[in-house]
């Protein structure tokens, strides 16, 4: 029973639209219009005619074409394989080791706390392409006092071969990202209002249970977002692999699905596979992260 | 330049951003085809500027010298990074946009893909053929298509071995001749010093295999009409193949890649004691390994066959005139200036640009000199004996960057344990022909 007088809609409101605009602009710019051009790429392709081909080129539709050769690839097939169980390692160590840092910070007898927040967040500043340089020189024999010194113990290990590299990578990414992790749950921590510790304490709850019960729930936001974050760079994992490789044998051209889609476009001219690789890529990211979020929601809904 | 350098990668994503910019710009602008008329040379008097994409260490030099004696053409050099590191994907967003520069940087192996990509000037109709005389003949035909010429080569890498002649003289080994010799000194290099090989298989730089193909025979790439020919896995390959698959099961060379720091380290420290490479290689050892100046020697490359003398080419480049260039007959005329004026030459060769292309360039050039470094050797006359020695008709195709890659991955995965170099060859001759069918391009395969 309409009691209420509808508002007068004549003359609409256009703050609303003028504050969105900025972004709107933005986002349509730097995002969806490049996106919708990669896949409008992914699915042309150069075609050259006349004779040895110099006859001149031009770009026709060619359907999944591209999509069909990327998935028949097996190189890039492996590539995919590689970092999924990149991610299968990667994602709870870096998960259980920033939680595990962000806790022992967030602990009543931690000291030093801002020295270690900054200490665990400095490597976060480093760029990724100088931080797999300066790995790179720990890795390589002859160069690294790692190496040689490990070799002086009579442990002689490559850290560049075939079945260890991907884990020297790993160790980069930890090394790279943990801290930025540990600043959001630490920050997720300090949220927790005072109040609940205090009444733990009375219910006679020790640090421990005070973990396990209290601070490990109410950080589960931040652990599904460091999760999600840390499946997506995973997938993408791509500066590491690149600067590694002119100092390792085991790194191929299709290393990670990220390496191979740039080593078609910029090496091998294949823009428009290249576009094909880049658009499954950013399929799975999509799939995983939220197929992620769906497991969480619905195992946890209580929460 | 003719060398492949090592580098850091770390523009990608800025490059990406660039490229997919400049593509979409591109993608606007319509279609590429642009009727070419002859351009007429500009009249006296007139002012022409023109832009010149390069890497070449040592170029801005002679650009700067060219500046200073022709003030009616004025060059504007601009470095790109080196051409696989950045600078083709470069050349070709600027060929798609229509925003070429004049004149630009273009390896011997690389002509075919631009001349695929329809990015280079015919110089004929320019009256390039006159200079032909003025030039190394195997590498003034590396710009040659057809009738057409569509570069002017600029420097080339004749191949010899560097090896250190204090350490082969200390464990009694002469400088093999042979590459049977070659496996036989490895060997006793392995028992004299536990720690020294006499070299490595980079697995990850399959231009130096390409060149050792070459060497034993092999025309991998050539053109049948209006097919391209792929030959890679040819009798001859696949004897270097099993020859370096030999020796790395015998464990008598190292794997390591070349150009990075461990190789370096190596070359520093006499666990690497001889390198087939390049002329190019002498300031490669020379700028690495200053300690040991004196210490090393250059020899022919080992043979196939005992007594003969065949040398082959490692990297090599060309000044090339883009397409959509203004002033074409006055770049024609920097490009061949450039390549052949001595004292432009010099200027080059003090960058360490390669071996220079222009014929006789070499007598009286620095290059004709006793070397302190190389023991006192006059160790370019290997290098001038070896040009006059390589298989002049040797071919590139236009998807040579893929067949690399497929050679590179290959050979990574033998060493890895996967298979072998003889596969790897194999493999990348079917992947070869697969990619130049992608692209729409006829394929033969000879044999």
């Amino acid at each position: 029973m309409p009691t209420r007088t509808r508002a007068p809609r004549r003359r609409r409101n256009l703050a609303p639209v003028a504050f969105v605009a900025p972004f709107l602009l933005l986002f349509l710019l730097t995002f969806a219009v490049p996106i919708a051009y990669a896949v409008h790429q992914s699915v042309m392709d150069v075609e050259y005619t006349g004779p040895l081909g110099l006859g001149g080129s031009r770009t026709a539709f060619v359907g999944l074409s591209n999509y069909s050769h990327a998935l028949s690839d097996d190189a890039f097939l492996r590539s995919v394989g590689r970092v999924l169980l990149f991610a299968v390692v990667q994602v709870p160590v870096m998960v259980a080791l920033a939680a595990g840092l962000a806790l022992l910070l967030d602990s009543a007898s931690a000291r030093g706390v801002r020295f270690f927040r900054a200490a665990y967040f400095l490597p976060y500043g480093v760029p990724g392409v100088i931080a797999s340089i300066l790995w790179g020189f720990l890795y390589v024999p002859g160069v690294s006092p790692l190496v040689d010194g490990m070799r002086h113990l009579g442990v002689s290990v490559d850290l560049l071969g075939g079945s260890t590299v991907l884990w020297s990578i790993a160790n980069i990414v930890v090394w790279e990202f943990a801290g930025y992790n540990v600043l959001v749950l630490v920050a997720q921590l300090r949220t927790i209002p005072a109040e609940l510790y205090e009444a733990a304490r009375i219910d006679g709850a020790g640090a421990w249970t005070t973990v396990r019960y209290v601070k490990l729930p109410l950080l589960r936001p931040a652990l599904v977002l460091t999760t999600v974050f840390t499946i997506i760079g995973t997938l993408q994992l791509f500066a590491e692999p690149l600067v590694l490789r002119p100092v390792s044998s085991s790194i191929d051209s299709a290393y990670t699905p990220n390496l191979s889609a740039y080593n078609e476009a910029f090496t091998n001219d294949n823009y428009h596979l290249a576009a094909a690789e880049a658009v499954l890529l950013a399929l799975a990211a999509f799939v995983l992260s939220f197929g992620f979020l769906r497991l969480i929601n619905k195992r946890g809904g209580d929460a | 330049m003719s060398r492949t350098t090592p580098r850091r990668r770390g523009r990608g994503a800025l490059a990406t951003t660039l490229v997919a910019l400049s593509l979409l710009i591109s993608a606007c602008s319509g279609s590429t085809d642009s009727q070419d008329k002859a351009q007429a040379p500009a009249k006296p008097g007139e002012k022409v500027d023109l832009r010149f994409w390069s890497w070449v260490p040592g170029v801005d030099k002679a650009v700067d010298k060219w500046n200073a004696t022709h003030p009616d053409i004025r060059v504007k050099l601009e470095k790109i990074p080196a051409g696989s590191s950045g600078g083709y994907a470069k050349m070709r967003a600027a060929l798609k946009s229509g925003n070429a520069p004049d004149l630009a940087q273009v390896e011997y192996q690389e002509i075919p893909s631009f001349l695929l990509e329809n990015g280079l000037v015919n110089l004929s109709e320019y009256g390039a053929d006159k200079s032909r005389s003025k030039f190394v003949d195997w590498q003034w035909q590396q710009g040659v298509f057809g009738s057409a010429v569509y570069a002017i080569p600029q420097a080339s890498g004749p191949m010899g071995m560097f090896y250190r002649s204090d350490l082969f003289e200390k464990w009694g080994i002469a400088p093999p001749k042979t590459w049977d010799e070659y496996a036989q000194a490895a060997e006793k290099i392995r028992k004299a010093d536990p720690k020294a090989y006499i070299g490595t298989f980079p697995p990850g730089n399959s231009a130096w295999f390409t060149a050792l193909a070459w060497q034993a025979g092999a025309k991998w790439f050539g053109v049948d009409g209006d097919n391209w020919t792929v030959n890679i896995d040819s009798p001859e390959t696949l004897k270097v193949a099993a020859f370096w698959d030999e020796m790395r099961t015998k464990k008598l060379i190292k794997t390591e890649p070349d150009f990075a720091n461990g190789w370096y380290k190596d070359l520093q420290s006499g666990a690497i004691t001889s390198w087939v490479s390049a002329q190019w290689g002498d300031a490669i050892i020379s700028g690495n390994a200053p300690k040991t100046a004196g210490k090393w020697a250059v020899a022919p490359m080992p043979q196939w066959t005992k007594g003969a003398n065949v040398s082959a080419n490692w990297g090599g480049s060309s000044t090339a005139v883009l397409k959509g260039a203004k002033h074409i007959p006055e770049a024609l005329k920097f490009a061949e200036w450039l390549n052949t004026d001595p004292e432009s030459v010099d200027l080059l060769l003090q960058g360490g640009y390669g071996w220079p292309a222009g014929a006789d360039a070499y007598k009286g050039s620095s290059l004709d000199k006793p070397s302190e470094f190389y023991g006192g050797q006059k160790y370019n006359e290997v290098f001038a004996e070896a040009d006059k020695n390589i298989d002049t008709s040797w071919k590139w195709i236009p998807t040579i960057a893929a067949t690399y890659q497929h050679l590179n991955d290959g050979f990574q995965a033998a060493v890895a344990g996967k298979g072998t170099f003889v596969s790897a060859v194999q493999q990348a001759q079917k992947q070869t022909v697969e990619d130049l069918q992608r692209k729409g391009l006829k394929v033969s395969t000879g044999q």
